[in-house]
């Protein structure tokens, strides 16, 4: 078979493989609609960056201006909110369990009287553990509350033996820590979640898409008319139905990409290119991992499971949430076999911190190694298409 | 009067037939292994995998590396006890920034401490002086756990400085110069917030609502596959009834899913000694009416799937968008209307806020009602719904019948 006609096939079964995609609304909803769904939803969510106002409960046992200022200057923290000021802790408690707040603020009784006669009266603070983002943030704030408490009682025991602020500051705390969050100085949860997400979706959407339309060849008996087209070769045939998918991902990613990096300006320290690169890669070896899943397993049913499991477990184990070097060594060694595990490495050493491309360089060539799968299942497959038969 | 049109043969028939449509659903469930896969395989192993990817709730031993310009015996101390904490590790003291930004680059450390030349000068000077940290930023919990040792320690350290610049007459004296308000923090319910406490559980409750969706769906796709005019219901006598054939299917789901929730949230709870201190019969009243919502939710999606094989495209890639809807992840006071609005169409949404209140805070119902009340208001829309749906069915079903007899 000449370059022509292959080339020639591929144009066929690429014009036949977009009349099918047109004729099912699956399709489209799964390969347009759903991504572009999934990106409204979570840039709309995570739009300001960082929870603001989450709800605590103060239980305020002094009810002096002391702690009546106390309680002013922690509702004036951005990411705080005293909605509720009750009289005993167990009242405090409910509220929590009502899930109408995720933190208590406790101010023991007599507190001002204490604090200033130096009784050392202690401030408790609550936080609900089982919303782990809000009881972090709250947790910050109630706790630089307590520390400026201490310190504003030293402070005013310091200005009366009369020492200037600076010998103060130096007194109360020697030392402080400076922090530098680098690539993401406002610790943005927008930043930090959605720039593995959405790509996320995309694989998810891409493993299945790809098992599903192969597997629909399967299971309308259509698949010998495929592979005739294709001249009998499996590498041409694939290629050609592939080719329209490819185009189609490649421009809701590069999309993806846009509204990320250019709508919302995420960080991007490393211009444009590296990123599209990883995102092409990503939808190449998505799809070379969905041939592979069908290949496999060339029943769609169980393709299909395969293909959600695996698509699934991807958002865990790619270690954007929990960090893959805290898991199991087990699972820190499947991790690679993700290609978002790989997209994820390249975004935070290329956009996040715009390291030099000598050291991610090996994570395009893992996203580009997926693209021998096909191969490895390839006999496989051809059978399934010429031999099996649809079990539902 | 016709026997047929008594009250009292209706009921008696209806009950038969819906305990014949309970049979044949099933059998239909039991036949199928696209729907055990969902009903049984995958509540069996995705809690697993789940909680065992989770399992070491937090980061320990995060790299570090230290850029010490100072070289004091400070500095050294403040690294020591940074080190000695269980979630940072030191692995190497550099001396210029370069050489800890390269340790960064090949991922051997993923934060930095750095302290300046004049760290010990200004301390013994009785300045406030500065000690700096760098953090990549990949994972948040690196970030945390950096930063809340370096905390520790610096306040640690400060202490002791200050009582040793003010030497007082007597020890509490010196305690209370040293910290006028002392105050200490609890994390209730997750002490030692992980991750596996704080996520588990609500996968748990949103693998019941999907697997439930995907299993239904599927029975309803097939049957749409299978049956004479791609109908929902077969051409059979006793599938003649709205209210039968509801409740007899919505039996055979109930009936399944109470092994599979005495698996997903007793035994892998257990198993993993995830937080379980909710009482067992609050858990159970709670997911009554959740089961029922996700039973007859399903059951009216199922009658837009025509095709066995849809609802995996279609419902799989929701999990991550319920899940963020539900608000344990994001919280719910940070999401916009639109969204919550959304949100409550979805059984997952009320289901797993009581949930994880319920089984993680030890709430009880009185402090969940109005999840709970939303979850029965869901189960009685969801129910009317899925009876139109089927009733729509039917009479579709009789008016094709009748005009193919026609012909």
């Amino acid at each position: 078979m000449t370059l022509q006609q292959s080339l020639h096939s591929i144009c066929n079964i690429a014009r036949r493989e977009i009349h099918r995609l047109v004729e099912r609304p699956i399709y489209i909803f799964c390969m347009l609609v759903a991504p572009v769904l999934c990106i409204i939803f979570f840039l709309s969510l995570m739009k300001d960056g960082l929870p603001t106002d989450m709800p605590v409960a103060v239980v305020d046992m002094d009810g002096s201006a002391t702690s009546r200022n106390l309680i002013r200057q922690l509702d004036a923290f951005e990411q705080t909110k005293v909605i509720v000021r009750t009289q005993s802790f167990s009242e405090a408690r409910q509220e929590m369990q009502k899930g109408r707040v995720y933190g208590i603020f406790y101010i023991p009784e007599n507190f001002s009287v204490k604090a200033t006669t130096g009784k050392q009266p202690t401030l408790s603070f609550y936080t609900n553990g089982t919303y782990l983002i809000a009881a972090s943030l709250l947790f910050r704030d109630m706790k630089t509350m307590s520390v400026l408490a201490g310190a504003s009682v030293g402070l005013q025991t310091g200005q009366a033996k009369g020492y200037t602020d600076a010998q103060i500051m130096g007194q109360l705390q020697p030392i402080v820590i400076d922090t530098h969050p680098i690539g993401n100085p406002w610790l943005n949860y927008s930043v930090y979640l959605n720039n593995t997400l959405l790509p996320g979706v995309l694989q998810l959407m891409i493993f299945l898409v790809t098992v599903f339309s192969i597997g629909m060849e399967i299971k309308h008996a259509t698949s010998r008319n495929w592979l005739e087209m294709g001249n009998g070769s499996l590498t041409i045939s694939l290629l050609g139905k592939l080719l329209p998918h490819t185009l189609i991902f490649t421009m809701v990613a590069f999309l993806c990409i846009a509204a990320l990096y250019g709508f919302n300006a995420f960080p991007l320290h490393c211009g444009w290119m590296p990123m599209l690169v990883a995102v092409f890669l990503l939808v190449l070896a998505s799809q070379a991992m969905g041939v592979f899943m069908i290949g496999i397993l060339p029943t769609l049913r169980l393709g299909l499971s395969f293909a959600s499991l695996f698509g699934m477990i991807a958002f865990s184990i790619v270690g954007f949430s929990f960090p893959v070097l805290g898991m199991d060594p087990t699972l820190q060694a499947l991790s690679n076999l993700f290609p978002l595990r790989h997209y994820f490495l390249i975004y935070v050493d290329q956009a996040l911190n715009g390291r030099a491309l000598y050291y991610t360089i090996d994570q395009y060539f893992w996203l580009a190694g997926f693209l021998i799968l096909p191969f490895l299942i390839g006999k496989n497959l051809k059978n399934a298409l010429l031999y099996f038969k649809y079990i539902p | 009067m016709k026997k047929e049109h008594r009250l009292r043969y209706i009921i008696k028939e209806g009950i038969l037939d819906m305990f014949y449509v309970w049979k044949d659903e099933l059998k239909n469930v039991f036949k199928d292994s696209g729907v055990m896969i969902f009903f049984f395989l995958v509540p069996f192993i995705y809690p697993l995998l789940y909680s065992f990817i989770y399992n070491n709730e937090v980061v320990h031993e995060a790299k570090m590396v230290v850029v010490d310009q100072s070289d004091s015996y400070l500095s050294r101390e403040f690294v020591r006890r940074v080190n000695a904490t269980s979630d940072v590790q030191v692995v190497k003291v550099c001396s210029d920034m370069k050489a800890a930004e390269k340790m960064l680059d090949e991922k051997e450390a993923y934060g930095i401490l750095y302290f300046p030349s004049d760290f010990s000068k200004e301390i013994h000077k009785g300045n406030q002086t500065e000690v700096v940290l760098y953090c990549d930023m990949s994972s948040l919990l690196f970030y945390k756990a950096f930063l809340l040792a370096a905390t520790e320690v610096s306040l640690e350290l400060g202490a002791e400085l200050r009582a040793h610049n003010n030497p007082v007459s007597t020890e509490k004296m010196q305690e209370i110069t040293v910290n006028p308000i002392p105050y200490e923090s609890v994390a209730l319910y997750n002490t030692q917030n992980g991750f596996a406490s704080f996520l588990v559980p609500a996968i748990l409750i949103l693998v019941i609502q999907q697997t439930l969706i995907l299993g239904i769906g599927m029975l309803g796709g097939t049957a749409r596959e299978k049956n004479r005019f791609h109908s929902l219901v077969p051409v059979c006598r006793h599938f003649n009834g709205t209210l039968r054939i509801v409740l007899g299917k919505s039996l055979t789901y109930i009936l399944l899913y109470v092994v599979v929730c005495i698996w997903v949230l007793l035994v892998v709870p257990k198993l993993f000694g995830l937080p379980q201190v909710g009482e067992g019969w609050t858990i159970l009243l709670f997911l009554l009416p959740y089961l029922f919502a996700c039973i007859f939710f399903s059951m009216t999606l199922s009658g837009f799937m025509t095709s066995r094989e849809s609802p995996m495209m279609v419902f799989v890639f929701t999990s991550v968008i319920l899940l963020f809807i539900s608000g344990v992840s994001w919280p719910k006071e940070a999401i916009p209307p639109f969204w919550k609005a959304v949100g409550y169409f979805f059984p997952s949404t009320p289901g797993i806020q009581g949930f994880i209140r319920i089984n993680t805070c030890g709430a009880t119902l009185n402090e969940v009602a109005h999840e709970y009340h939303i979850l029965w208001i869901q189960a009685g829309v969801y129910f009317v719904l899925a009876c139109v749906i089927y009733r729509f069915q039917i009479l579709r079903r009789s008016l094709l019948d009748q005009a193919k007899s026609d012909q």
